[in-house]
Parts: C-alpha cells; sequence; structure tokens
C-alpha cells in the first residue's frame, strides 16, 4: 500500500505540467467563443457563457478565410508530396546502396537541420527575387522541398526491414525501383504516414518565410494572417484573433489526434544514434 | 553442365580475410552441404556464389562460364535464408509468386508452378495466409516454395533449418532431401548441424577460419577425416584424439606401452610422437584392456552409453557403446582395433594416412 | 549492399541539389555579401573589405545581443532540457499508469503554429485585461508590461518557444528513458537503491546521448523559434532588448536593408553554431556513454 501511495505522488507534477500546457489551449478556445464584454469581463472563466458564435461568423464574412484556407493547404500539401519523394528516394540511396562516401554525405543532409533558419533567408530571398518568384507560392514551396530530418527519420525505418527481405527480391531480380515499391514502401507505410503528417503540420504552421516571400493579403497563409489581427487591429479584437487561431491550429490537431501513436513513435526515433 | 566451381575465392574486408582461397566444385544435381562452426565463412562463401556478397579474388564459374560480376538477380539462382525472408505484407501466394511475376512469366504458368509447389509442400489450403498467421515449420516450407517455383538449377539454402525445433527439423531435413530427389537442381547448403549434414550430403565441405579442411562424402569424413579440426568436430562426441610417443615399434599411450603394427610404421615414419585419433564406438571397454584407465564419469543416453575414462597421462577418452557387456564398474580400460584408429601429425594435424 | 555508384547518386539527386541550393550556396553567398555594402536594392555593390565586420565589434550592440543570446539559451536550456529530463524519467519510470495519456497530452502543443502560440500568450501576458495580469491584480501585484521591460520580454518568449518544444524534448528523451531495460533498476532496487542513486548511477549515463540531441537542439530550435514570437509582438524591442544573433541577421537585412552587416552577422552567427557542434562532437562525445 504504502508503495503505490508514493507512486501515485508522482503524478501531481505531471497533472501539472498538463495544466500549465494545457491552459493556453483552453484560453483560446474559450475566448473565441466570448463575444467583447465577456472576454473583458469574465477573463478567467474558461466557461463562455452563453457561447457565441460571433467571432466565427466575422472572420468567415469579414475577411477572406476561405482563400487563406486554400493558399495554406495548397503550399503544405505540395510541401509534404515532394519531401516525402526526396526523403524517400534519399533514403533508400543510404540504405541499398554502398558508395563512396556515404558518411559524410549523409551527415552533411543531417547538419542542415541545424543550420540557424535566418542565415539562409537572405540570400534564399534573393534568388527567388531573381527568379522572380517573390510573391506567388512557389517561392514559399521551393526551398522547403528537403528535409534532413526527414531522410533521417526515413532512414531509421528503413533500416529496420530485415536485409534478408532485400535480398530475397534482388535474387528475384528485382530491379531497385522494385525493390522499393514492392518492399520497402509497403513495410514502411505506417511510419511514412506518420512522417508525411508531421511535415504537413511543418509546413502549415510555417510563419516566418510565407512572411518574407508574400507581399499581397490575397497570397496569405493562416499563420500569416494570424499577424493581421494584433497588428491592424491594435490588440483589442481579441475574440476574432482566437477564431482565426483556432481555425488554423484546427488541421494539425485533427491530424494528430487521428494518428497519435505512429506520430509519437516515429518522433521518439528521432532522437536515437544511427 | 550445372555446375558450380570456385577457384582461389578470397574474401577479405579490409584486413580481416573471411574465405581464404577456397577450391571447390558441385556436379550437377549434387548435394553439398557446407559445414563449419559460426564465423568459418560458409554463410559469406554461399552469399558470394549468389552475389549478394562481392568476390575479393578468385574464379566464381556457374556451368562453366565466369560469373563473379554478374548481378544476383541474373544468375537465376533459388535461395532459402535462414529468416525466410518471407515478405510480412504479402500473402503465402504472393510471396510465392513474387519473382515469378517480376520475370513476367504468363499468369497461366505462375499458377501451374506455384499449385504445383504449395502440393508438393503441403501447403494447399495456406493460400491467402500472411507469414505471421503461420507456425515455423509452414514458414520454412513457404521459402522453399518460394525458391522452388523458380525452377532454378541452382539452389542454395541457408541453415535454412535452424529456426525449427529438433523433431520439425528431421521431418524438414527428409523432406527436402525428397524435393532434391524430384528436381535435382545443384545444390548447396550450409549448416553447422553435423547431423543435418550428414544425413542430407552427397558431399560434405568443412571450413574454418575461412579454410577449406576437408571435402568428401559424409563416409569419408567420419572415418577418415583430414585433419584433427574434422576429427573433433565431427561425431558427438567427437574422435577422440591423444598424443602418443614412438619408440621404434612401440607406440606409448597414456603410458601404456603397445606395440604399433608393421603396417603404421610405414605411416608415422621417423616422428617421436604422434596425435592418434580413435572414434568412441570403435572403442571397447575391457576387463582386461589394452590401455589401462579410470572410469571418471557415466552418461546414459538410453541407447548407448557414453563413458569417460581417464589414462594414467591425465588425457580423457570417450567410450561409447550399445551394449552392456560389461559394467563401467567393472571396466579397467579400453581396447581398440588398429585398422580403426588415425595417426596425426602433431604440429599441423595432418591425418598421415590420408 | 550494391556499389552501382551512379544508381545511388540518381536516387541521391533531389535531394542534394536542393541542399546545395537552399542550404551550402546561401552560406558561401552569406561570406561574399559580409564584404560588400549593399541595400538589395541598388544595382551596385561596394567592397568594403572588413568593414562590416569590424563596425559590429566596436558597436555596443554585439554586447547586447550576445548577452540576450546568452540569457534567452539559459532560460531554455532549464524550461526545454531540464525539466523535460526530469519528466521523462518520472513518466518512463516512476510511474506505471496513464504514460501513453501523459505523453500523447504533453507533445500536442507541438503541433500548434507558433504564430497561434504568440497570439495566444500575447493575449495571456496582457497588462491590462489578460488572465495573468488578472491573477497578479487579485493577489494585489501590478502585472509588469511583460513584452516592454528589458530582460522581462526575453522571460516571456522564452515561455512560448518552452511550450511549443516542451512535448518533443520530452518524447525524445523518454524514448532514451524506456530504453534502459527495467531489468537494470528492478537489480539496483534488490540492492536498496534509492530512485536518486538510480537516476544518478544508471538513468544519467545511459540516456546521456540522447540528452546530448536534446541538450542541441533546445539551443538549435529554440533560437529558431524565438523568430516567430519576436517578429509578430515586439519585433527585437524595446530597443533590441528581445533581439538576439538569430534575430538580428534578420533585421539588418529586412528592416534596415544593411545586407553587409547581416551576412556577416549570419557569417558570426554560423561560427557559433560551429562551435557549439564541434564543442558536442569533440569534447562531450567522448566523455558521454554510447551503448553501442
Amino acid at each position: 500500500m504504502k508503495i503505490s501511495k508514493l507512486k501515485n505522488l508522482w503524478h501531481l507534477p505531471l497533472l501539472l505540467a498538463i495544466l500549465v500546457q494545457f491552459w493556453p489551449l483552453v484560453f483560446m478556445i474559450s475566448t473565441s467563443f466570448k463575444d467583447m464584454n465577456q472576454i473583458f469581463q469574465a477573463s478567467l472563466n474558461p466557461l463562455p457563457l452563453p457561447p457565441t458564435l460571433v467571432n466565427y461568423e466575422t472572420v468567415l464574412n469579414n475577411f477572406p478565410f476561405f482563400t487563406f484556407l486554400n493558399n495554406t493547404l495548397f503550399i503544405a500539401i505540395f510541401i509534404t508530396v515532394i519531401k516525402l519523394v526526396t526523403s524517400v528516394l534519399a533514403a533508400f540511396a543510404f540504405v541499398y546502396y554502398d558508395f563512396k562516401y556515404k558518411e559524410v554525405i549523409f551527415n552533411s543532409m543531417l547538419l542542415t537541420f541545424f543550420i540557424p533558419f535566418t542565415v539562409l533567408i537572405m540570400p534564399n530571398y534573393l534568388l527567388m527575387s531573381k527568379l522572380g518568384l517573390l510573391n506567388t507560392p512557389w517561392g514559399v514551396i521551393l526551398p522547403q522541398l528537403v528535409d534532413g530530418m526527414g531522410i533521417f527519420l526515413m532512414r531509421q525505418t528503413m533500416r529496420g526491414i530485415p536485409k534478408a527481405l532485400l535480398e530475397a527480391a534482388v535474387l528475384e531480380n528485382a530491379s531497385p525501383l522494385q525493390v522499393l515499391y514492392k518492399v520497402i514502401l509497403p513495410l514502411i507505410r505506417p511510419s511514412a504516414t506518420a512522417i508525411s503528417i508531421f511535415f504537413f503540420i511543418d509546413a502549415w504552421n510555417e510563419y516566418f518565410w510565407p512572411l518574407l516571400v508574400l507581399q499581397d493579403k490575397g497570397m496569405y497563409t493562416l499563420p500569416l494572417a494570424l499577424q493581421m489581427f494584433i497588428s491592424a487591429e491594435g490588440g483589442s479584437e481579441w475574440g476574432i484573433a482566437m477564431a482565426v487561431a483556432m481555425l488554423t491550429c484546427l488541421p494539425p490537431l485533427i491530424l494528430y489526434f487521428v494518428s497519435q501513436r505512429f506520430i509519437l513513435n516515429t518522433f521518439m526515433q528521432s532522437g536515437v544514434k544511427g | 553442365m550445372n555446375n558450380i566451381k570456385l577457384t582461389n575465392i578470397c574474401k577479405a574486408y579490409g584486413e580481416t580475410v573471411v574465405v581464404n582461397n577456397l577450391n571447390l566444385e558441385v556436379k550437377q544435381g549434387e548435394r553439398l552441404i557446407l559445414l563449419g562452426p559460426s564465423g568459418c565463412g560458409k554463410t559469406t562463401t554461399l552469399r558470394m556464389i549468389a552475389g549478394l556478397e562481392s568476390i575479393t579474388s578468385g574464379e566464381l564459374e556457374i556451368s562453366g562460364k565466369l560469373f563473379n560480376t554478374i548481378p544476383p538477380g541474373e544468375r537465376n539462382i533459388a535461395m532459402v535464408f535462414q529468416s525466410y525472408a518471407l515478405f510480412p505484407h504479402l500473402t503465402v501466394w504472393e510471396n510465392i509468386i513474387f519473382g515469378l511475376k517480376i520475370q513476367k512469366l504468363p499468369s497461366e504458368e505462375i499458377k501451374k508452378r506455384a499449385a504445383k509447389a504449395l502440393e508438393i509442400l503441403n501447403l494447399t489450403g495456406y493460400e491467402s495466409y500472411r507469414p505471421k498467421e503461420l507456425s515455423g515449420g509452414q514458414k520454412q516450407r513457404v521459402a522453399l516454395c518460394r525458391a522452388l517455383v523458380k525452377q532454378s538449377p541452382y539452389f542454395l539454402l541457408d541453415e535454412p533449418l535452424s529456426n525449427l525445433d529438433a523433431q520439425l527439423r528431421q521431418q524438414a531435413r527428409t523432406e527436402l532431401v525428397k524435393i532434391h530427389e524430384i528436381y535435382k537442381p545443384t545444390m548447396i547448403y550450409v549448416t553447422h548441424d553435423q547431423v543435418e549434414a550428414m544425413t542430407v550430403a552427397h558431399k560434405i565441405a568443412i571450413l574454418n577460419k575461412g579454410t577449406l579442411q576437408q571435402i568428401g562424402t559424409p563416409k569419408e569424413i567420419y572415418n577418415n577425416p583430414a585433419n584433427t579440426f574434422v576429427a573433433g568436430f565431427i561425431g558427438t562426441p567427437p574422435m577422440n584424439l591423444c598424443k602418443a610417443h614412438l619408440l621404434y615399434d612401440k607406440i606409448f599411450i597414456g603410458n601404456e606401452c603397445l606395440v604399433l603394427p608393421e603396417k603404421y610404421r610405414e605411416v608415422v615414419k621417423e616422428r617421436s610422437t604422434v596425435v592418434v585419433g580413435i572414434r568412441p564406438e570403435r572403442c571397447t571397454l575391457e576387463k582386461s584392456p589394452m590401455v589401462e584407465a579410470k572410469t571418471v564419469f557415466v552418461e546414459d543416453l538410453g541407447n548407448q552409453r557414453i563413458t569417460r575414462l581417464q589414462l594414467k597421462t591425465g588425457e580423457e577418452i570417450y567410450v561409447s557403446t550399445v551394449d552392456h557387456k560389461y559394467s563401467f564398474a567393472l571396466a579397467q580400460g579400453f581396447s581398440f582395433e588398429w585398422e580403426n584408429v588415425c595417426f596425426f601429425d602433431v604440429g599441423s594435424g595432418k591425418n598421415l594416412i590420408s | 549492399m550494391h556499389k552501382s555508384n551512379w544508381q545511388a547518386w540518381l536516387f541521391l539527386l533531389p535531394a542534394t541539389l536542393l541542399f546545395l541550393i537552399f542550404f551550402y550556396r546561401p552560406l558561401i553567398e552569406n561570406l561574399y555579401l559580409s564584404f560588400f555594402q549593399w541595400n538589395m536594392i541598388s544595382p551596385t555593390m561596394k567592397f568594403v573589405g572588413i568593414t562590416n565586420y569590424h563596425s559590429i565589434f566596436v558597436s555596443a550592440e554585439l554586447l547586447k545581443i550576445f548577452f540576450n543570446t546568452i540569457f534567452l539559451v539559459f532560460i531554455l536550456l532549464i524550461l526545454n532540457f531540464v525539466l523535460p529530463y526530469i519528466y521523462s524519467y518520472i513518466l518512463g519510470h516512476l510511474i506505471t499508469k496513464m504514460q501513453s495519456f501523459y505523453r500523447s497530452a504533453l507533445f500536442l502543443p507541438s503541433t500548434i503554429s507558433l504564430a497561434v502560440a504568440s497570439i495566444i500568450f500575447l493575449w495571456f501576458y496582457n497588462p491590462i485585461a489578460g488572465p495573468l495580469s488578472i491573477i497578479l491584480n487579485s493577489i494585489g501585484l501590478e502585472s509588469p508590461r511583460w513584452f516592454k521591460e528589458d530582460g522581462l520580454v526575453i522571460i516571456a518568449i522564452a515561455t512560448i518557444i518552452a511550450w511549443k518544444s516542451f512535448g518533443y524534448n520530452l518524447i525524445v528523451m523518454l524514448a532514451a528513458m524506456v530504453a534502459v531495460p527495467k531489468e537494470l533498476i528492478e537489480a539496483a532496487k534488490l540492492e536498496n537503491a534509492s530512485n536518486w542513486i538510480i537516476f544518478k548511477r544508471i538513468i544519467l549515463p545511459m540516456t546521456s546521448p540522447t540528452a546530448l540531441y536534446v541538450f542541441t537542439i533546445t539551443v538549435v530550435f529554440g533560437l529558431q523559434y524565438m523568430l516567430v514570437p519576436v517578429n509578430m509582438i515586439t519585433q527585437g524591442g524595446p530597443n533590441q532588448g528581445s533581439s538576439n544573433l538569430v534575430y538580428i541577421v534578420y533585421q539588418y537585412a529586412f528592416v534596415f536593408f544593411q545586407t553587409g552587416k547581416s551576412a556577416a552577422f549570419a557569417v558570426l552567427t554560423m561560427i557559433f553554431y560551429v562551435v557549439i557542434l564541434v564543442a558536442k562532437y569533440k569534447f562531450i562525445d567522448k566523455k558521454v556513454h554510447y551503448e553501442n
């Protein structure tokens, strides 16, 4: 009995952490359903009484919300698909082939993961400007089509496949591409899905690079549009801002709820030294 | 002629030599077993033949053609992996026809071959199962099936039965020989299990530390081991090996002075010491033995009894008996026939007769 | 396994090209630009040698920026490295129930956009009507203007980043924690070792490679993530009080239009990172216990 009571005590810090992590979200949700009076008079009350949809109505009626949504979707899906392809192909090369400088090349790809983003923005911005891609989705997409972490995670998953399976396929005269899509891809589908979702969430949430590239409001993505509610409205339209915030984080949250087991397992691998 | 010939084959990883100057030939339809302790290079040799491992030097000829650089897929070799290497995402049927579909055979032919193989291996009815729903023995048979449908003249097996339990293994062994008799492919079979080797092989090649020790029929290997390594590796318990001193026509085994028959004096020549080897079951326990020894321990296996004796010089001898004519308590030592004795060089361990 | 070099390169080609163009080329271009004076618009660039570097080193700004960076990193290390470490131990070894619930719940904020996080916290820290100010008022304190005061602004920004990164770092650490064989810990418990001794003697050495990874990403990602709240909320203010080595690269390029100085700062930031990474590999990795 004594042991189990002591064990239960360890739940306290964890519950505290959950409280801290969830409080901001609860506030976002409840504020988005409150009208102006409720926000300022009952800002600590997590329950909007009565809940109102006025903020959401304003967002949908007064702002080109669906334009923002489309822009974000297009960019995020495009990036996800291409990133998946480049990561799978590169990881496959690292798993299937033996070649000179393999480790050096792999490490130099992984290392890009650690390059601070601001170091890259000015030269990439100048390049996009030269190519005339500023203020287009392509300017946002192009520099994000490859991911060191993605290649690392993909390689980790592929390494989990027993070598004999690949060899069995090779003995049957399967070409490298056949080995990839007949053996490897079906076997890594759960992890590859998780990695894609991670790509998608990342691309969806991206704020800084689109901010530099996209100038027209009609081109904005949702995270960028959020900015309009702080600067323009001077911070008084909190309900509307929270409604947009809510809508912005809804797709990632839904994807997370649907696939959290795969996502967590894949992320747990990411710190494993390979 | 679907033969496989290895000439001076070497495999090295950097400085480490795994296979050293290997010469082997497997004739068409022959079952050759590569036998040796783990790390002896037998699997590496098999993988070089399959093309999964590059050949550092030497020549690999298959059907008289140089195969060193031919990619594995174009060698038309069927292989069974130790882990079976069944594709977990495919059904039994899809696993079996995997290679045939890549070869783009007509679907009628694919169906015919697969159905036949499934029938031979008693797997009819399991077509839509996935590997994880099968028992170990069934998986092993599916792996065999996949190799069979290829109808390749060459059959490589890498410890195919090592993941099965003892009972199944015996059954699978018999089945394997039966299947080989039907198709008569040229077969190379890697194992570390000597019972498997003795029962399956036409010929056994014994490897140790990457070097070929002996190649011969199971009988030759058993009765006439080429050196002390083979003698000590084959048989349970293995051949008794003990050092003996020679003086003119006398030989001293465990302080016992015996007369070496004329015929063998020629063999040992001017040596002053030699290693003699006698199979435990060629020794008999006696009341008045040729060599006196003390009984140390007796193991009764039911059908045979293994008696451990200690010579006066301290060396140990195993005697295996099936009849219980002499109780170990009465035995004063053991006797043997000279024709059953092998003589090995002390330094090199080579058999002096063969 | 397979030696066909050219085939391997074919598979690597898309990734390699993209990396070269969008990651390695900028590093070199920065070095080049750092020797010129330019405003991104004018058709001509003026070669100025090391003037850009010189003016950075003589300005008082560098010290402030550097101090801000160190301060931010310090807070982040406590919130996103030390805390997840302790929590992952509790989660992995001290409790037996509800593990997957905690895991999933604590990771959740990591999926949320930093832009969203910034908005929420901007409201949360709002000195007039924000939840925090109301709590402070109720216990008789007056809320400071979090984003307008030196020092405080860095703490406030750090909490936003910490909120987002905590879950990810926890999960990664947890993977290492649960990889420690239970038998080892049970054996230690049979010897009557306390949780603290188990932590120090078994957990700490066996999880050190991953801890090192989390340490590195705490610094690297922390400085990366910082861009969003700083830009959305403070734009580096008040009076550069929330700017740092990473943000100032952006400021010089896109706010002050001094590409030369921006590039020079980028080069310095890169050197700062290389020093961290090299130190990690050369000195710390050797002291760390690797299992294989």
